[in-house]
């Protein structure tokens, strides 16, 4: 069941290169999301009640419920609907991002451990690039943060990946990133309103 | 044998039950389930214009393109039956035989020298050219995982018992079915209703037939589906079914697979002609996921 | 062939000279005619031989005798290069009958000469072993070959690109001039056979690498290809097509003679020149797809076949080191068939191409259209060439691919974990290369032969039947080799077992496969027959008119408002964009300009490796003029740079340093 979900997560990731409403991350964002919540729920026989009660409540109704209401939030009161500004059409966005998959089977397979779970792995690192790559490509800061949340649930995986159980201290790091990134460009975006569609990357002058 | 005979009996109904499912879904009652073959009935009675532009490309086109179809249903297998025409690779002589058809009805179609039939064509070609690696992508991912390279062993090796190759099927009969959109000319990549020369694909590149060689497009069209639908159903229909149960099977199937596509269409609208290529590309990346999983699988690197 | 007949030769090919014009061809055929006889005799004789023995003699001079040796891979491209020379030379008579008024009797003297001593060098270089006999063979060849690209050179662009060529053929032979002196000086003997002996003691990757560049230049693989599409626009057709059908398959021929003699490193040999091939392949049809010179496209389409033939190759070699005796086979089969089909059908539309040239003066695809109605021969020639270059059932081309697909099949299932994917990113290149094929042979075919005459309106008739008869003869084979695969194939694989000697297992699948395929060939057949015939009764009865196009309603169509050449290829420009640019000629119109002036547009495809070539050139260049200035011309700074190298050399002497 966890392999399927996986691989639902690596179809997420590839339809994530190719989409240009701000919408459609959002909604891809929440399914991610979702599908985490269903893989921690899975790893439910390893951990205590307390941690699963902790994990429950940060993917399902951080993740799930608060983060796409946010993201909801500032496409309305801002307006951007679109990614206007990309430095390269949707076809070599796929192109790369298939690249990413076939460059993280290889990196994988040579590390020659029985230890880690391979497939995870493999997804983890493919998000690892595709949200780096989201971040290189785009311009606009809401694909930034798209980007960076790609990334966190790719940290994510890689803890499921490598280890049997899920430290406390991983999840909280990644809950105060989330926190940080998501509430404060918020608050920032809807108090620029009208400009903030003209927020790009940051440039010193 | 038996699978064109199946096959010539799936395309009776299909396009028919398409065409029904759609105008059921926009609220009114639609044509009847055979009223595609009383069409087809009609022109084969009717006479032809040919256009003083063409050669003699224009009118063998429909010909080798109908019979393209025909010897490609006859290398498909049936679950369980014997293929005496299978061999080693025999999906690739699948892939180029369809080529073939496809090569002569472009050719045919710019050999009217109208612009639109020029456009379609072009398209047309680009997109079968996208779509190609995909299929062979998941055909070397079903040869790994089973071991064989001929149809007739990939299917009946390839049991969905083991869980992971249960996900390798779901990936493939969903890459089957987006494959056998694209090819067949449908929504997202096409509508067949269009009405506007401008934005055909498929329907342009048939402006001119008439007669008899539009009545042979219209079949190639039919077989086609019936042919993609053959596929699918030989990666879901089990070989260890008794006969009876598995040509029920296989007719459920297709008219499940009728009605999808009914569905599908209805509630789709048709993507921008210029992120075509980007979507079909999408199809060899999910391919691509597949490969990993039965490369993993292979390897003994998954649980 | 003793000392005697090679005097013969040489002597009857310098009478071509002096023979007056009248019977000159004739004379020029019956020399081709007896080189041929003289040599596929023998090349016969070793096929037919149970064993494949190879047959060997010995000519010239006592003291210095050339060994001449024909083994079974020699035999086979022996006889290929026979076919597709005698063919060319059939061709040219018809080709050039309307320079017999422009050009002088001496250049066309001049002509047949370098035709028949192309034909000539090229036997040599594949019967010689030993190494400086070989290099002059090849040496031969590269000249010969330069002569006949000028055939034109009263154009500029033509003098241009034949010196382009020929500095790239001397750029190669130093590299195999190298190489075959590196092996000589650590073996004591230079041939390739001392190959053996260099290979057991030596690391196997740089010299390999050194002979790859070296017979790659000649092949056309991908960065060292930028001769291709200059030299085969410019020669006249029938040199083009045995250019591009055998000329090429030389450096091929250099590779595989090569790999005989490998024993260490290589899997990752076999891995390297798939690679190279796959890269080759895409490319090479990609910038086929925006060409609109007829022969151009053409030319890059020999890139892309070489490709393919290289990625047979690369998988027989990866067999050879992972002993998957079944892969040697499909591979280098696949790849040696593919040598054999691509001289026929590449041959075949040089010489349709060249046909319409004849009539039309014109090779640019954008001036033509509907030249079906008034050649309907040819075009039919370039159609089932085009069927069979794209590699579609149940021509020939298919043949080979299949062979080549099922070995990566093979290969994919079986082999570890890297192997796996590169042989799955081998067959992503070969699907998408054949999907590319389609697109650029539609494109060619329907806008050079059908629909209306673009912007060129002549009344023209067929070629002659002695143009047409090779073409029938190229076309046949074609289709034989499409239809009764099986009798081609056996022999390719024998070759295999004299080249690389192992335990080859039981052939049946491949024979098994490739007899289904020709039952299902004359299965399509019969269906077409079948469904023309039902068609023609059905149709008697019916009235069948003649009409304009569907013009959707527009009354005023016009035949420039058809799909040209670059329209076609227009998506495929955008979508491949930096690696295909184009450059555009075009004044746009200012905001000033009220009343704007004429202007034309013009666009040209630009070859991305011959502009890296060009700045690379370009330097070379600039050094070389700064370098120039000291060449003054006065004798009086000559006597001075004379007289302070005696003094340099003197200082040194003084100091010992010398």
């Amino acid at each position: 069941m966890d392999v399927l979900i996986v691989v639902l997560f690596a179809i997420t990731l590839i339809y994530l290169s190719v989409t240009e409403r701000f919408s459609i991350y959002t909604n891809l964002i929440g399914t991610q999301g979702l599908l985490l919540f269903f893989l921690a729920f899975s790893e439910m026989e390893k951990i205590t009640l307390m941690n699963l009660l902790f994990i429950t409540t940060e993917t399902l109704v951080f993740k799930v419920l608060v983060v796409p209401y946010l993201l909801y939030r500032i496409i309305g009161k801002t307006g951007i609907e679109k990614v206007h500004q990309k430095s390269m059409p949707g076809l070599y966005s796929l192109l790369f991002v298939s690249l990413g998959l076939i460059l993280s089977i290889i990196i994988s397979h040579s590390l020659h451990t029985t230890t880690i779970n391979m497939i995870y792995f493999i997804v983890a690192f493919f998000s690892i690039y595709t949200g780096l790559f989201l971040i290189i490509t785009h311009k606009k800061i809401f694909s930034h943060l798209i980007g960076f949340l790609v990334l966190e649930n790719a940290v994510l995986l890689l803890s499921l990946a490598i280890g049997s159980q899920m430290p406390m201290l991983i999840n909280i790091g990644i809950l105060l990133d989330i926190f940080v990134s998501v509430l404060i460009l918020g608050i920032f975006m809807m108090r620029l309103k009208q400009s903030a569609h003209q927020l790009t990357m940051l440039k010193d002058d | 044998m038996t699978g064109l005979v199946l096959a010539i009996l799936t395309a009776v109904f299909f396009p028919g039950v398409i065409t029904r499912v759609k105008s059921i879904a926009s609220g009114r009652k639609g044509p009847g389930i055979l009223q595609p073959w009383r069409n087809v009935f009609v022109l084969l009675r009717k006479g032809s214009v040919i256009s003083a532009t063409t050669s003699f490309v224009f009118r063998i086109a429909p010909v080798i393109y109908l019979a393209t179809i025909i010897v490609a249903i006859l290398i498909l297998p049936f679950p369980g039956r014997q293929s005496w025409l299978g061999f080693e690779g025999d999906f690739v002589f699948f892939a180029y035989l369809l080529a073939l058809g496809k090569f002569l009805f472009i050719i045919g179609a710019m050999d009217t020298g109208s612009s639109f039939e020029g456009m379609g064509a072009n398209r047309e070609a680009l997109y079968s050219m996208l779509v190609e690696p995909a299929f062979f992508i998941l055909f070397g991912t079903l040869g790994m995982l089973t071991g064989h390279t001929s149809m007739q062993e990939i299917f009946e090796y390839f049991r969905m018992s083991d869980y992971n190759s249960v996900i390798i099927g779901i990936i493939a009969v969903y890459l089957l079915v987006q494959i056998a959109m694209v090819e067949n000319s449908r929504v997202p990549v096409d509508d067949p209703k269009t009405h506007l020369e401008l934005t055909m694909i498929h329907e342009v590149m048939v402006l001119d037939h008439s007669g008899f060689d539009l009545a042979l497009i219209h079949i190639g069209t039919a077989l086609k589906f019936a042919m993609y639908g053959t596929l699918i159903a030989n990666c879901l229909i089990p070989v260890s079914w008794p006969v009876a149960g598995q040509f029920t099977l296989y007719f459920a199937i297709q008219l499940l697979f009728a009605a999808a596509i009914g569905f599908m269409e209805s509630f789709r609208a048709r993507k921008k002609l210029m992120k075509n290529p980007q979507y079909i590309l999408t199809l060899s990346s999910i391919a691509l996921m597949a490969f990993v999983l039965c490369l993993l699988l292979i390897n003994q690197m998954i649980r | 062939m003793d000392s005697i007949f090679l005097i013969a030769i040489i002597v009857a090919s310098f009478f071509i000279l002096l023979v007056p014009g009248r019977i000159r061809y004739f004379y020029a055929l019956l020399v081709s005619l007896f080189i041929v006889a003289l040599t596929s005799i023998p090349a016969i004789a070793v096929f037919c031989s149970p064993s494949l023995s190879p047959v060997s003699f010995s000519a010239g001079l006592p003291q210095y005798s050339l060994t001449f040796t024909i083994d079974a891979l020699s035999a086979f491209f022996i006889l290929i290069t026979n076919l597709v020379s005698l063919a060319g030379m059939l061709y040219s008579r018809g080709y050039l009958q309307a320079y017999v008024t422009q050009k002088s009797c001496f250049e066309l003297s001049l002509h047949y000469f370098c035709f028949v001593w192309l034909h000539f060098s090229m036997l040599a270089v594949l019967m010689l072993r030993d190494g400086l006999p070989f290099l002059v063979a090849w040496e031969l060849m590269a000249v010969s070959s330069f002569m006949l690209v000028l055939f034109e050179g009263e154009k500029r662009i033509t003098l241009k690109t034949a010196v382009t060529y020929l500095i790239q053929m001397h750029v190669g032979f130093f590299l195999l001039v190298t190489a075959f002196l590196i092996c000589g000086t650590s073996t004591g003997i230079m041939s390739f056979d001392a190959l053996k002996i260099y290979f057991a003691n030596h690391r196997n990757f740089g010299l390999f690498l050194l002979f790859f560049a070296g017979f790659g230049i000649k092949a056309g693989f991908m960065p060292m290809h930028t001769w291709l599409p200059g030299a085969h626009p410019a020669a006249p057709s029938h040199v083009s097509g045995v250019m591009s059908g055998v000329m090429i398959k030389m450096g091929i021929y250099g590779i595989v003679r090569v790999l005989m003699y490998i024993q260490s490193d290589v899997y990752a040999i076999g891995v390297f020149i798939l690679a190279i091939s796959a890269i080759s392949g895409v490319m090479g049809v990609m910038m086929a797809i925006v060409q609109h010179d007829l022969k151009k496209l053409l030319a890059y389409h020999s890139i892309e076949n070489i490709g393919i033939i290289g990625m047979g190759i690369g998988l027989g070699t990866m067999g050879l080191g992972i002993h998957n005796p079944m892969l040697v086979v499909l591979g280098f089969g696949g790849g040696l068939l593919h040598v054999l089909n691509h001289s026929l059908f590449k041959s075949l539309l040089f010489f349709s191409a060249g046909s319409v040239y004849k009539r039309f003066h014109t090779r640019n695809i954008e001036d033509l259209g509907g030249i079906i109605h008034q050649m309907p021969k040819t075009a039919t020639f370039f159609l089932i060439g085009s069927v069979a270059i794209c590699g579609l059932p149940p021509l020939n081309g298919f043949i080979s691919e299949i062979l080549i697909y099922a070995g990566l099949f093979r290969g994919l299932s079986t082999g570890g974990f890297n192997q796996s994917v590169a042989l799955l990113l081998a067959i992503i290149a070969l699907a998408l290369i054949g999907g590319l094929a389609i697109f650029c042979f539609t494109k060619a075919f329907s806008v050079v032969f059908l629909g209306s005459p673009r912007k060129i309106h002549l009344e023209v008739k067929e070629v002659d039947g002695g143009m047409l008869f090779p073409q029938a003869i190229l076309a046949l084979l074609i289709i034989a080799i499409g239809l009764f695969p099986v009798v081609f194939v056996t022999p390719v694989t024998h070759i295999l077992s004299t080249l690389f000697p192992m335990s080859y297992p039981d052939l049946s699948p491949i024979t098994g496969m490739l007899t289904k395929i020709s039952l299902l060939s004359f299965i399509l057949i019969a269906v077409v027959l079948v469904l023309f015939y039902v068609r023609y009764l059905v149709q008697k009865k019916r009235i069948i008119q003649q009409g304009p196009t569907w013009g959707c309603g527009y009354t005023a169509v016009d035949a420039r408002q058809q799909y040209t050449g670059s329209s076609y290829a227009g998506v495929i420009n955008e979508l491949a964009d930096p690696l295909l640019h184009s450059h555009t000629d075009y004044q746009p119109i200012a905001e000033e300009e009220i009343f704007p002036s004429s202007r034309k547009f013009e666009t040209h495809p630009v070859d991305v490796f011959g502009k890296g070539l060009n700045v690379i050139t370009n330097f070379l260049m600039l050094i070389l003029k700064k370098l120039a200035r000291l060449q003054t011309g006065y004798i009086q700074h000559y006597i001075l740079y004379a007289f302070v190298y005696i003094l340099i050399i003197f200082v040194l002497l003084y100091l010992k340093l010398l």
